[in-house]
């Protein structure tokens, strides 16, 4: 969570807000105060921040709406604006595993209404029957043909749509500069050899197979989806050399990059965004040898307990506007042209979050039987237990 | 009759409870860890041996539970012992129900809450800090082996301290008495009377702390970064990360098969070596 | 030898303090001291979802403790002076329920409920065809059962120490006096172990309200306090987990404190 967004606290910012719904304060008094202001005026005259939505078909939506998602994934302040919208506070359960959600929904009674799954898990999810295809006409929102497809298709399975696209982004690594002596690392051969060496004992990786053992792979120059049994013993026996000197296998590694407990860390964009922005020597790396390019997305599991909050939900993050300063706030691209015409060009034209075409090209997106090979579960278990 | 008829009606409800609550459970993870694991994860029924066989690749996690529970354990009495001593023998007897209660406190307080403040302590801005502001070069103790013990040693005291209180309390002081009177020097005294009529405590708090440990999870969780796995992470990993229900059922099955033999031995030892009889009373 | 005891305790309750100094910091990151403020816990008091899990902690720590207090003590005066085959059974019993680590019983209790669930919901659906089945999940009544059957062998232990310590004689000259055996009950054993009962009470509630690795596994959709806990770490660390915590440390206190008041208080009335 970055200070530099909240600019007000949370509960001033609904107070000012609904100050400013029964008419108390002017619009601009309330732009003022909230600092919404400044940034509505970078998200350019086009903004159609603040003008009144068309209301919530569905008056009443219930009192809440369960999001299970990642780390540092969404400005709280929407969350607010969302409940005193539609009444629905929002729950977060934050995870550091596609393989832990999939556990959490495969084992029943999750009660979660939305949940982010990338790109590669959702066939798998159809198959096992875990979610429902989305009802569009409740996500109005939602508009198909301003998505880039690339990001956007793997959504739709069989012609029907299971889940609209949240954000894309990529999985490098994050590094902090002053420990490097000047230089930056700008290979995954860097990365696992400055964790043997002069890094030992301050770099993390996720607790998760599919980046974490598809970036040792590409320490060899393997594809990082690869399932060959030759190529992930190759992978087993460089992540267990580095495995004594690692700092910690964790997917929550912003608190520990910030205190300078942990120098280097697997990272995906937005993390590397949201550190660099407060601390400059942190910088977001994407290995030349590729790694991981995915896209996230919206989905509602089968038997989620407040249906029609989790539409009024996704409905709502995908308005334009609101999802513009999510985007302010995460720092990952989307793929959706209606935001990316209201975000100001500096974000537009960010390199962490728009890569140079030769490093975009090397990556590749995760495969679903990268996600449930049973070598590749196990290789990361025996790694974490070693 | 009748008194028969009521003793069962008294035994019935909770039997039921045992029954369906850690019967039937313990017999599905047996049956379980016979099974396969489903291609996309889970459970298919099968009769294989497979997952036995698999378990040579949870050794370290094996290995570092039957390491560092033991030496939690030993590493508790030692700092728990002295403490107990003090309470039962030298302790202003007004103040005494006052101090052990002080350390009975945090025992029955979230364990959760209590390591989380080690996060705090051990991290680069805790601990760590004070020493390189001190002069001593920069010290790394978050997700360590160091930290996991430190956690558990501080989690696991007050079980400790506990019992062996009992045990020195309850020792009759006019044997120490006699024995100075003899002109045995302290120590020897120490050695030959209170030490071994202290024994079955520290038996108790020993066997309490280590099957506590054998299932631990939370603290190398909180405080071994994912690098310090015990049995209890290994297990939770098997079953919440690479959904691997048969193999992790097997896991669950052979610690309980490594507790019910060592706590079974253990426990048959210290009664040969006589003592250790009472039932366990935590507060 | 008091020095030694000085630094235990400080051992004891530094960490301790530390929750509590910097659940009083008003910066939100939990690592530096930049300023004093209750504001951290009027923020936990207003939270729906702290609210919430602490009710769902409370709900479950209540019912658990009475469910495990009633059959506990039923258990107890059952199995007094009984021996033979299922004497030797019932210690087994509460020998396993409380040996197996609280890991394995979750993920027993976890397994075993999946699969009869995923047995008895077709079986309800068929029953009630109009689709308006009940339908039975991890939830609530997982929660309750599964800390009910840890706590009921902790009232067990309680109980059977105190009833054996017990003058038999005065139940016997009860019975000797045509007592019916209720009244003997009531009147007799009842105030006798009640002290042993309310202590089993209060330990088997301060159990469930902290217990999380059980709950981990088998509250389904619910969150409790500990659950919540957890899942905040996670999410990175803020004072609001400090005001949490210490606000819970408070109440275990509070409730350790009258559950050893009350437990003294019985021993000197009961003499022992």
């Amino acid at each position: 969570m970055s200070d530099k967004i909240d600019h007000i606290s949370r509960q001033k910012f609904m107070e000012e807000l609904r100050r400013y719904q029964k008419g108390s304060v002017s619009r601009r008094h309330f732009l003022g105060v909230t600092g919404l202001g400044a940034a509505a005026a970078a998200l350019g005259a086009a903004m159609p921040a603040l003008l009144p939505r068309p209301a919530f078909a569905q008056a009443n939506i219930g009192d809440r709406v369960i999001l299970a998602t990642w780390p540092n994934y969404h400005d709280p302040a929407n969350f607010d604006a969302f409940a005193a919208e539609t009444g629905a506070a929002v729950q977060m359960n934050v995870f550091g595993s596609n393989e832990e959600m999939l556990a959490k929904l495969q084992a029943g009674g999750s009660g979660w209404d939305v949940f982010i799954p990338t790109n590669y898990t959702i066939s798998t999810y159809v198959e096992q029957d875990l979610i429902e295809p989305l009802d569009l006409s409740l996500i109005p929102n939602y508009d198909g043909v301003s998505f880039d497809q690339r990001f956007a298709g793997p959504g739709t399975i069989d012609g029907k749509v299971y889940a609209v696209p949240k954000n894309w982004g990529t999985t490098g690594f994050a590094v902090n500069t002053n420990n490097t002596g000047g230089t930056t690392p700008t290979t995954w051969k860097e990365f696992w050899d400055l964790t043997q060496t002069t890094f030992s004992g301050r770099t993390m990786v996720h607790d998760y197979q599919l980046t974490t053992i598809g970036n040792a792979l590409k320490y060899f120059g393997y594809s990082f989806n690869s399932i060959d049994t030759a190529e992930l013993a190759d992978a087993e026996k460089l992540l267990m050399a580095c495995k004594p000197h690692l700092f910690a296998i964790s997917s929550d590694y912003q608190p520990s990059m910030r205190s300078g407990d942990a120098w280097m860390t697997i990272c995906w964009t937005g993390d590397g965004k949201q550190m660099n922005r407060d601390m400059p020597e942190i910088v977001y790396v994407l290995g030349k040898e590729g790694g991981e390019l995915w896209s996230d997305f919206y989905a509602i599991p089968k038997g989620a307990p407040h249906r029609d909050a989790a539409y009024a939900l996704i409905n709502f993050l995908l308005t334009p506007d609101i999802n513009a300063k999510e985007v302010l706030f995460h720092g990952y691209p989307v793929a959706d042209s209606r935001v990316n015409a209201l975000l100001p060009p500096e974000v537009l034209n960010d390199p962490i979050l728009y890569p140079a075409a030769d490093l975009l090209s090397a990556l590749e997106f995760g495969a679903a039987a990268t996600l449930t090979d049973p070598n590749r579960a196990e290789l990361m278990a025996r790694f974490k237990s070693a | 009759m009748q008194r028969r008829l009521s003793t069962w009606l008294l035994l019935a409800p909770a039997g039921l409870w045992f029954a369906v609550m850690l019967v039937l459970p313990l017999c599905f993870v047996l049956v379980f860890s016979f099974g396969q694991r489903e291609a996309a994860g889970g459970y298919v029924p099968a009769f294989t041996f497979e997952q036995y066989a698999n378990l040579p690749a949870r050794w370290t996690a094996f290995r570092n539970t039957l390491t560092l529970a033991p030496l939690g354990t030993i590493l508790s009495l030692l700092i728990a012992y002295p403490l107990a001593y003090f309470l039962a023998m030298r302790a202003d007897p007004k103040w005494r129900t006052m101090l052990l209660i002080l350390v009975i406190v945090p025992f029955w307080t979230s364990i959760l809450i209590r390591s989380y403040a080690w996060i705090f302590i051990l991290g680069g801005q805790g601990l760590p800090a004070l020493v390189d502001w001190l002069g001593f070069g920069s010290i790394r103790l978050i997700n360590t082996p160091f930290a996991v013990l430190t956690g558990i040693v501080y989690g696991y005291l007050p079980l400790m301290v506990l019992p062996v209180y009992v045990s020195l309390e309850r020792l009759d002081k006019r044997l120490l008495e006699a024995s100075a009177d003899l002109g045995a020097p302290p120590l020897q005294s120490f050695l030959q009377i209170t030490l071994p009529l202290s024994l079955p405590g520290v038996a108790t708090g020993c066997m309490l702390v280590f099957i506590l440990l054998m299932g631990e999870f939370l603290i190398p969780a909180m405080l071994g970064g994912g690098k310090v796995f015990f049995i209890g992470n290994a297990l939770v990993d098997l079953f919440l990360q690479s959904r691997n229900w048969a193999f992790g059922a097997a896991v669950a099955v052979t610690l309980v098969a490594i507790m019910l033999v060592t706590v079974t031995l253990y426990m048959s030892l210290m009664r040969r070596l006589g003592g250790a009889r009472e039932d366990v009373s935590l507060m | 030898m008091r020095l030694y005891a000085l630094f235990v305790y400080v051992f004891l309750y530094l960490p301790i303090a530390v929750i509590a100094i910097f659940s009083l910091n008003a910066g939100r990151h939990a690592s530096q001291f930049t300023g004093f403020s209750t504001q951290w816990y009027a923020k936990a008091l207003s939270n729906p979802f702290v609210m919430e899990a602490l009710w769902t902690s409370f709900v479950v720590a209540l019912c658990s403790a009475i469910i495990a207090s009633i059959f506990g003590t039923m258990a107890a005066l059952g199995l007094q002076g009984m021996k033979g085959r299922v004497r030797v059974l019932a210690d087994a019993l509460i020998y396993v329920a409380v040996m197996v680590p609280g890991i394995v019983i979750g993920i027993a209790t976890l397994i075993a409920l999946v699969t009869l669930f995923g047995w008895i919901n077709p079986l309800l659906a068929l029953l009630a065809p109009e689709g308006r089945a009940p339908q039975l999940a991890m939830g609530y009544g997982s929660l309750i059962a599964a800390h009910a059957l840890f706590s009921m062998s902790l009232v067990i232990i309680i109980l059977r120490a105190r009833l054996a310590g017990m003058d038999r004689s005065l139940m016997e000259a009860s019975a000797d006096l045509y007592a019916p055996p209720l009244a003997t009950f009531r009147q007799v054993t009842l105030p006798l172990i009640f002290p042993g009962i309310l202590a089993g009470f209060l330990l088997s509630f301060t159990f469930s309200f902290d217990d999380f690795i059980i709950a981990f596994f088998v509250a389904g959709s619910e969150t409790t306090l500990p659950i919540y806990v957890f899942s905040s770490i996670r999410r990175g660390v803020t004072p609001e987990i400090n005001a949490i915590g210490t606000m819970v440390l408070a109440v275990s206190l509070l409730l350790l404190i009258v559950a050893q008041l009350i437990l003294r208080s019985g021993t000197r009335k009961g003499g022992r």
